[in-house]
């Protein structure tokens, strides 16, 4: 809204098509909608059983979803949580191997806010690069969840609980359905209504000016990073509880779509660029193109054949980086022939 | 040969802060990050060598040489990425398989030559894929990765049916090996030879100090006129090439091949490199201290197996590994740069 706002007040001399030209270039979310109307066109033109049967596709792009809008928050700092899938997967065995259900539950969402508390810990306080770092938590959450669970998956004790939990409350809505759409709220809020949400843009556009500016940058690192743990905590838990049972290596598919829904939904990796609507957005689409594919009867390899090159389309097409591509060229360029002249004929002979 | 003025130049700015005086505890701490995979591998080794039941013995260390050499061989082209500062290449994991599998499955039909070379067609695919990404269109490395390690592990389960592939029981890789130079098996000569080509060519060659100014400042690399976007295709291309070869060790050395068969060596490898002391910040770092953490990490999970302790606590020791490594990493980047 507050963009729409700033666009009316910097285009007023524009045409139509300047100020939809300007609407698009501010909005990140661009590759997002191209991406999900394409889907949702090969879907319906190919599976209508994706729309017909939308209770399962709402529950798949919850399941991505979730963990996505989590990630969302700390890729707006410019940083990265690779531990979601293994966080999802340590908080899911940590709920089953506790007898009581509300107990492990709050065991299960604690384990997530210390895994972020951790990571934090390792960027803003060690100063490590959150990929590396982020990393080596993934694989050490999943040794613990293995030790945990004795490398096995792990029955829910109160499995009439997990039974309950999937079934519908109003409509198709379930329970996991109502969550995601909450944590959506609650994050979307968070980030464009509360000063310290917005704040995690300042963080991610330039950190050195956010804190001259008196951001505490890194107590900011800490809320994004246990935010992003305690969601996916949530879908672990969530998991868990539909499924019954806690897999200590699940979550492998979930970090790929995670990651290319909330990159294609337009959140620049080096932060500072990006919104949750466009994380709905890339989840969506990634959602809808799973179940079409699981729908259309396509191996698993080939889903993952899919998903991987969203991702990497994605990652590729960032226009914050294509555009530093662009000029990056051009400048090179414009410097070459300026410079070549007087020193072509040293360059000749190191040539040849 | 006269281009390899500036870049020794570039050399010799890189290493000059470091005989600046400085603070004994700053000190310290660069002379850790430095030195102590030294002091950590000779310990482990004598104690694993006095403590642990079965790790002195022939056959226990030739099981370390096996395990190490695919890994190691891995680590030391991947070596090239890190020091580039690209991080790392997560699709050592699909190409080590694939090059595994294409290995016995090709040669299988038509003979080793073609079996080669249709492994190279793919490493040069990986390679141009991540390095194109990464170099040209500024992607992140890490996800670049991540994608094409899930897009080419769906293309092998697609291709190879998730089947497992045998080769001929005295078939010339099969020998290979089985294959031993008195009590050395082929696998950990070629990790050697591996060892010292790759060195040569980072610390001889144009490519390897332009890989490594580029890791110092990839800005002032690429306004000294270097077409950086090559360079990082050849980094990928180091890496890819050293993991074909893993992949062909790792199939002569249990002449079977299966899609799955190399989970974990991106990590793994990782682990390696970092332990060794090359800087996940790029610009810092060796092949031969890449080396020396194989052999630090392959000798700690021999240790973990003989002590029968679980491949949970294996990958939470190696986790708690790499975050000690590039803690001592940073914060000797910090004391260096006070």
């Amino acid at each position: 809204m507050t963009q729409q706002d700033t666009i009316q007040l910097g285009g007023g001399e524009l045409s139509l098509w300047g100020k939809i030209k300007l609407t698009i270039a501010r909005r990140t979310e661009g590759r997002g909608v191209a991406l999900l109307a394409i889907i949702l066109t090969v879907a319906l033109l190919t599976e209508p059983l994706v729309f017909t049967a939308y209770q399962v596709t709402l529950g798949r792009i919850a399941l991505i979803g979730l963990v996505a809008l989590g990630l969302t928050a700390v890729i707006l700092m410019g940083q990265l949580d690779l531990s979601v899938a293994s966080t999802l997967a340590a908080s899911g065995v940590v709920l089953a191997i506790i007898p009581d259900l509300t107990l492990g539950i709050i065991a299960a969402l604690l384990t997530g806010l210390l895994v972020g508390a951790i990571n934090a810990f390792g960027v803003a306080i060690i100063g490590i690069n959150s990929f590396i770092w982020t990393l080596g938590m993934l694989f050490f959450l999943r040794g613990v969840a293995l030790v945990i669970s004795n490398e096995a998956p792990v029955k829910l004790t109160n499995a009439d609980a997990g039974i309950a939990f999937g079934q519908p409350l109003i409509g198709p809505i379930t329970p996991r359905i109502l969550i995601f759409i909450l944590v959506f709220i609650a994050i979307q809020v968070f980030v464009s209504r509360v000063k310290m949400g917005r704040e995690f843009y300042a963080v991610g556009g330039n950190p050195q000016a956010a804190k001259d500016a008196g951001i505490p940058v890194k107590r900011r690192i800490f809320t994004g990073f246990m935010i992003s743990g305690f969601v996916s905590a949530l879908a672990g838990v969530i998991n868990t509880l539909e499924r019954t049972a806690a897999d200590p290596i699940a979550g492998s598919t979930v970090l790929l779509a995670s990651f290319a829904a909330a990159i294609i939904g337009g959140n620049y990796l080096k932060g500072g660029r990006g919104s949750i609507v466009g994380t709905l957005i890339g989840a969506g689409a990634l959602g809808v193109l799973q179940v079409t594919l699981t729908l259309s009867g396509v191996q698993v390899p080939v889903q993952q054949i899919f998903i991987g090159l969203v991702l990497l389309l994605a990652v590729t097409t960032d226009p914050n980086n294509l555009r530093a591509v662009l000029s990056s060229i051009r400048s090179a360029r414009s410097s070459r022939v300026k410079v070549q002249k007087p020193a072509s004929e040293p360059n000749k002979s190191t040539a040849s | 040969m006269s281009k390899n003025e500036p870049i020794t130049q570039i050399n010799a700015m890189a290493q000059a802060p470091e005989e600046q005086p400085k603070q004994k505890s700053r000190r310290g701490v660069e002379w850790f990050a430095e030195n102590g995979i030294f002091v950590f591998t000779a310990v482990l080794i004598l104690s694993a060598a006095i403590f642990v039941d079965g790790f002195a013995s022939l056959q226990n260390i030739t099981d370390v040489f096996h395990r190490a050499a695919p890994i190691g061989i891995v680590a030391v082209g991947m070596t090239f990425v890190v020091i580039s500062g690209n991080y790392l290449d997560l699709s050592v994991v699909a190409q080590v398989a694939t090059a595994a599998v294409i290995m016995i499955a090709v040669s299988n039909e038509y003979g080793y030559f073609a079996a080669v070379l249709a492994a190279m067609l793919a490493a040069l695919i990986y390679a141009i894929v991540n390095g194109v990404a990464v170099g040209y269109f500024k992607a992140n490395a890490v996800i670049v990765t991540l994608s094409t390690t899930y897009v080419g592990l769906g293309l092998l389960r697609l291709l190879s049916g998730g089947s497992i592939f045998f080769g001929p029981p005295d078939g010339a890789l099969a020998q290979f090996g089985a294959g031993k130079l008195g009590p050395v098996p082929y696998s950990a000569l070629v990790l050697v030879a591996m060892t010292l080509i790759l060195a040569f060519v980072l610390n001889r060659t144009n490519f390897g100090f332009t890989v490594r100014s580029f890791g110092i400042n990839e800005r002032a690399t690429r306004l000294g006129g270097t077409n950086t976007g090559l360079v990082i295709i050849g980094a990928f291309l180091v890496t890819s090439l050293s993991a074909m070869i893993a992949g062909f060790v790792l199939a002569a050395f249990s002449n079977t091949a299966v899609s799955a068969m190399s989970t974990g060596y991106d990590f793994q490898a990782l682990a390696a490199i970092i332990v060794g002391g090359t800087s996940v910040f790029g610009g810092k770092g060796s092949v031969l201290r890449t080396l020396l953490g194989v052999i630090f990490v392959s000798v700690l999970s021999n240790v973990l197996v003989l002590l029968n302790i679980g491949f949970g606590y294996q990958q939470m020791a190696l986790g708690v590994l790499i975050a000690l490594a590039v803690t001592v990493d940073a914060l000797a980047r910090r004391a260096g740069k006070k």
